[in-house]
């Protein structure tokens, strides 16, 4: 951020960035590529032009049905949670541009996410300035989605416990299928950040995140077993709004030449998960121009105020336990630590002279995190998770030109 | 009463930023990429996407949206 001036000179600048996620824990597994590419243009020292493209490629397995231990004990035998198969790919495309005037700055992008099922709008707005002779940096940003999912209709006379899930996604946003249907997701985001340079090798960032969803929030896939025989497409409750505070720490430790990065993290929302995030980076030069960063993330979840490992034994004795079921991990008690590293090279020329003549500046980095989950409620059937790691490996280029 | 206190706290601390004086000569270090905290922006935000989304909770790093095909 503090550096980001020197970019200004450049006229063209082209990131790419290649992110393979792989994670095959009990019964599942999932593989994510996500490709990236982005373009800026500086015709003048006062504007940047920016268009880029983003993709989610998955494929592997989910779990498409979600029972407890006392529906797997009182059916023996039986496997009681089912995977599907996805297959699915997002399409992102997006641009924007940045406006500056002395220390102040204004950008706004706008994103356009598709994919089988879902259908996003994206705006984003920020206004950024500098203070305190540069020392100082203030950054506050609105983000707006308009997003659609799909479902199938369900019976009129039908409440949530009887609702089904959808099997695919054939018909959605096509209009060709008359069981389909699509329900809207608004979600507000703000946030907000102050910079600070409080010596010549120490800086902190705090920063402050609000986002408020309104709409339909569950996997329209996914089921979970309520009772004997009962079986229900997961159900959330429509609103949610979740906060998180976050405190980063920059130290550069002169005598060994590493730079030190520690973050905090804190999170509350509606739904009543707290959460805590710890990271520490360092990185330093290995030689000119080639620096090596090790990493390392713990965190830590509540589960949601409706999450139950077993929904089965409600009143009457077939209704639902509670007032919303999820089948998502993602909503149970858990912890994970992640470790990684990362290599990057950056070619900068000497004086107004060109990298392999070509060249304004040039960089090259990549990575591999492991991240080990460790669930405390969350089973299938009664067998708890286990191989739940993901693998996570990227590589991101920059040329400037 | 915690929200209470950072509403006190913060303009307090931001106020006090202001008798914070590094000069620009003083400022080699913290220009470096190595300091930086968002050093690789893109990179980072396809990392922070491949692990958050595994997760309950969200911010404290950027906004963003879009609904993808992972959750």
């Amino acid at each position: 951020m503090l550096a980001s001036a020197s970019a200004r000179a450049q006229v063209l600048q082209i990131d790419t960035a290649h992110t393979l996620f792989h994670e095959s824990p009990t019964k599942t597994n999932m593989t994510v590529y996500t490709p990236a590419l982005d373009v800026t243009v500086n015709p003048a020292e006062w504007i940047s032009v920016r268009g880029g493209y983003e993709a989610d490629v998955v494929s592997g397995a989910s779990v498409s049905t979600k029972a407890g231990p006392a529906y797997q004990a009182a059916n023996p035998g039986i496997d009681v949670v089912t995977t599907a198969s996805v297959k699915d790919l997002r399409h992102a495309p997006r641009g924007g541009l940045t406006l500056r005037k002395g220390d102040v700055s204004y950008t706004a992008v706008y994103t356009y996410g598709t994919e089988n099922d879902y259908k996003s709008h994206n705006i984003f707005v920020a206004a950024r300035t500098d203070a305190y002779e540069h020392n100082t940096q203030f950054e506050i940003s609105y983000a707006r989605n308009w997003d659609l999912v799909c479902d199938r209709i369900q019976a009129v006379n039908d409440a949530p416990p009887r609702f089904r899930a959808i099997e695919d996604s054939s018909g959605c946003f096509t209009g060709s299928d008359p069981l389909r249907t699509r329900h809207a997701l608004g979600i507000d985001g703000l946030h907000g950040t102050w910079t600070q340079a409080w010596t010549s090798i120490f800086a902190t960032q705090l920063v402050y995140t609000a986002q408020i969803l309104d709409g339909f929030q569950s996997n329209p896939y996914r089921s979970v077993i309520l009772a004997q025989g009962l079986k229900a497409q997961e159900y959330h409750p429509g609103n949610r709004t979740r906060q998180a505070l976050a405190l980063r720490l920059n130290v550069f430790v002169k005598p060994i030449k590493v730079a030190f990065r520690l973050t905090g993290r804190v999170y509350r929302d509606t739904w009543d998960i707290t959460s805590g995030t710890g990271e520490l980076e360092a990185e330093r030069y290995l030689f000119e121009g080639f620096r090596a960063a090790a990493r390392f993330r713990y965190y830590k979840q509540s589960g949601a105020s409706f999450w139950s490992d077993d929904y089965t034994g409600g009143e009457p004795p077939l209704g639902p336990k509670g007032q919303y079921w999820t089948g998502d991990r993602e909503l149970s008690p858990f912890s994970s630590f992640a470790l990684g590293a990362r290599f990057t090279y950056s070619l900068t020329p000497k004086g107004t002279g060109r990298v392999a003549g070509v060249f304004a500046g040039f960089k090259a980095g990549v990575s591999g995190d492991l991240v080990q989950f460790s669930y405390d409620e969350f089973t299938l059937g009664g067998a708890p998770i286990t191989h739940a790691r993901a693998f996570i490996v990227g590589l991101n280029m920059s040329a400037q030109f | 009463m915690r929200i209470r206190t950072a509403i006190v706290l913060v303009p307090i601390f931001v106020l006090a930023a202001g008798c914070v004086t590094v000069k620009p000569q003083q400022r080699a270090v913290l220009a470096d990429p190595i300091m930086q905290f968002e050093g690789d922006p893109q990179a980072n935000a396809q990392l922070r996407h491949a692990i958050e989304n595994r997760e309950g909770s969200y911010g404290g790093a950027g906004v963003s949206g879009g609904g993808c095909g992972c959750n």
